[in-house]
């Protein structure tokens, strides 16, 4: 996990030439107004397709099936329409149970996933223990262990065991935090001085309340960045809702899409409200955290 | 052992998951990978049997040949896209900052959304992009485009999020080096080829492993777009045939497990591999 260090990146300061000594000019920072032209082409062409496909596809769940028949893709929506989401909220599609199905397992994982990580990062991190950097070992060698090759006898286990098709197989496999999440809270705890959890004790403070009201307040941010990680990875999560689930009691919100694409192949102004659905909560959340989750990223390169 | 009580506590649900969740899954895909089993009839141990049945498999050989194909077409593309763009925006002009969140919006989305959204884009009657070029290709139903186009949106989805490593690689990198390199006459082409490039090792390192992992791993988007292998089979990588092999066709667990344990040997040496090749190369540790 060779992360380089979370910097700020975009808008960085010119550097000073060292010492600032009079008449060396900073070589660094040449400028030619060609290459910045060009920069700028170039910067703007890749946000353009970055962009584009999502332009086409918000424009199209606005259009009536009508317009979208007999028009080019890139007009816009005349008449703007909420047909394509009201029907795709009502009648035989019905996607409020996905999205509530998809919320609550978030929900469960989330909380699962943090207190349960918290608390072994804190063991890892702050207690003496026998075994206990044996037991670390452990916890890393299984970031090796990919999805792909778990979801088989997952499967097989929650056949046995009768939870096939249960919001538990939902939630169960993900919800007593993730090796992953340990790794990074502990390297964290290390870092608050122990003084500082001796003079809450000596002050009277118990195991838990120094562990919920005195560490975890001080690493806000790794926790924060955690929850985004969490959210983001399980909302978008398909393997395994898909494998474990079947019919519409408790089928999430992927699961839905890539399912109405398939049952309704040319009814595409239907099928781009259906993506534009499944992606709103998240672009919503980026738009509001994005500072926040472009630096989780170069932080902790999670996936 | 003063910690030993209130250590068990804090550490029991998580130990609990790891074991059942992690550990437990790992020795039950062996014991899988050694039986015949359907789920319906009785299961039947057949020692090493699924292993010669699934490595003579020509679909089993297609798959490798296709992951790999796959795999090699993404890795260089996205790499290379990923650090133009991040030495572009580490320029650090106006309005970087804006670019560098645009990037990375397709990542932070479901790739089954974004595979389903490029379905209709790539389709050939309705689709945009035909209808804005006037074309009429068969994008994913051709055997010839349907790799490329795979492969094209999985760069497309992903660069962004490349490009945020190398953009904070490249700050990493102290100011000082590259101005006594331009101080001795390189030019700004032979500072990056000479100077910056070497420094990123550990970088290029992160982005290669965990970009060569999780393409071995692809499903999501290639399901979306081309289900079921896809047009003769080309984009049947792995973890698509573990899918199809396990719960579509009969559930054949035995073969399943053991192309998952396959996948899991791969992933396990290419980590190691790269780690070697990488561990010469790592001269300026940025952490």
């Amino acid at each position: 996990m060779t992360s380089a260090e979370p910097t700020r990146v975009g808008g960085r300061a010119t550097a000073v030439a060292p010492g600032g000594v009079p008449g060396v000019r900073s070589v660094g920072r040449r400028r030619s107004p060609a290459a910045d032209v060009a920069t700028y082409l170039v910067l703007l062409a890749g946000a353009l397709l970055t962009l584009g496909p999502f332009a086409l596809s918000f424009m199209t769940a606005f259009k009536s099936p009508q317009q979208f028949a007999s028009e080019p893709a890139l007009t816009l929506p005349k008449p703007f329409t909420l047909e394509n989401f009201s029907t795709l909220f009502t009648g035989s599609y019905s996607f409020i149970s996905p999205i509530a199905v998809t919320a609550q397992m978030v929900a469960v994982i989330l909380v699962g996933q943090l207190v349960f990580s918290i608390m072994a990062a804190y063991a890892f991190a702050k207690l003496r223990f026998r075994g206990r950097d044996a037991l670390f070992w452990v916890y890393l060698a299984t970031l090796m262990i990919p999805q792909v090759v778990i979801v088989i006898p997952l499967y097989v286990m929650m056949v046995q065991t009768g939870m096939r098709n249960t919001f538990w197989a939902l939630v169960l496999p993900f919800m007593f935090g993730s090796p992953y999440a340990v790794f990074l809270l502990r390297e964290h705890f290390r870092s608050i001085p122990d003084d500082l959890i001796d003079a809450a004790r000596i002050d009277g403070a118990g195991d838990w309340r120094i562990l919920w009201q005195i560490v975890v307040p001080l690493s806000r941010g790794i926790v924060s960045t955690l929850a985004i990680i969490t959210i983001v990875s399980h909302w978008n999560n398909f393997m395994w809702p898909l494998i474990i689930t079947t019919g519409r009691d408790w089928q999430v919100i992927t699961v839905a899409t890539a399912n109405l694409q398939s049952q309704y192949n040319a009814n595409w102004t239907l099928v781009m409200a259906a993506t534009t659905v499944a992606m709103a909560p998240l672009l919503v959340l980026f738009g509001i955290f994005q500072r926040t989750i472009v630096e989780s990223i170069s932080l902790t390169g999670f996936k | 052992m003063r910690h030993g009580r209130f250590g068990a506590v804090l550490l029991a649900p998580s130990l609990f998951g790891l074991a059942v969740f992690l550990l437990l899954p790992i020795l039950v895909v062996i014991w899988l990978s050694l039986n015949r089993w359907d789920l319906l009839a009785p299961m039947r141990f057949v020692g090493l049997d699924n292993y010669v049945d699934v490595l003579t498999d020509p679909t089993f050989g297609n798959s490798m040949l296709r992951t790999v194909i796959f795999v090699l077409s993404v890795i260089p593309l996205q790499t290379a896209l990923g650090l133009f763009l991040a030495v572009l925006l580490s320029r650090g002009l106006p309005g970087s900052g804006v670019f560098r969140v645009i990037y990375v919006i397709p990542w932070i989305c479901a790739p089954l959304a974004l595979g389903v959204v490029w379905k209709w884009i790539l389709a050939p009657y309705d689709g945009a992009l035909n209808n804005l070029f006037g074309l009429s290709v068969e994008w994913l139903s051709d055997p010839a485009w349907a790799m490329p186009a795979v492969a094209g949106v999985t760069i497309w989805s992903q660069v962004g999020y490349t490009t945020l490593f190398f953009l904070a690689g490249l700050a990493a990198i102290p100011d000082t080096l590259v101005e006594a390199a331009q101080l001795d006459g390189a030019s700004s082409w032979q500072t990056f080829w000479q100077v910056k490039l070497p420094l990123l090792g550990p970088t290029m390192f992160f982005v290669l492993v965990t970009g060569v992992i999780s393409a071995f791993q692809a499903f999501d988007q290639i399901y979306a777009l081309t289900p079921n292998g896809g047009p003769q089979g080309t984009t049947d990588v792995i973890a698509s045939r573990i899918y199809l092999e396990a719960f579509q066709g009969g559930f054949n667990l035995g073969r399943a497990s053991v192309m998952a344990l396959v996948l899991f040997v791969i992933l396990v040496a290419v980590t190691l591999v790269q780690q070697r090749f990488f561990s010469d190369r790592i001269t300026y540790d940025l952490s």
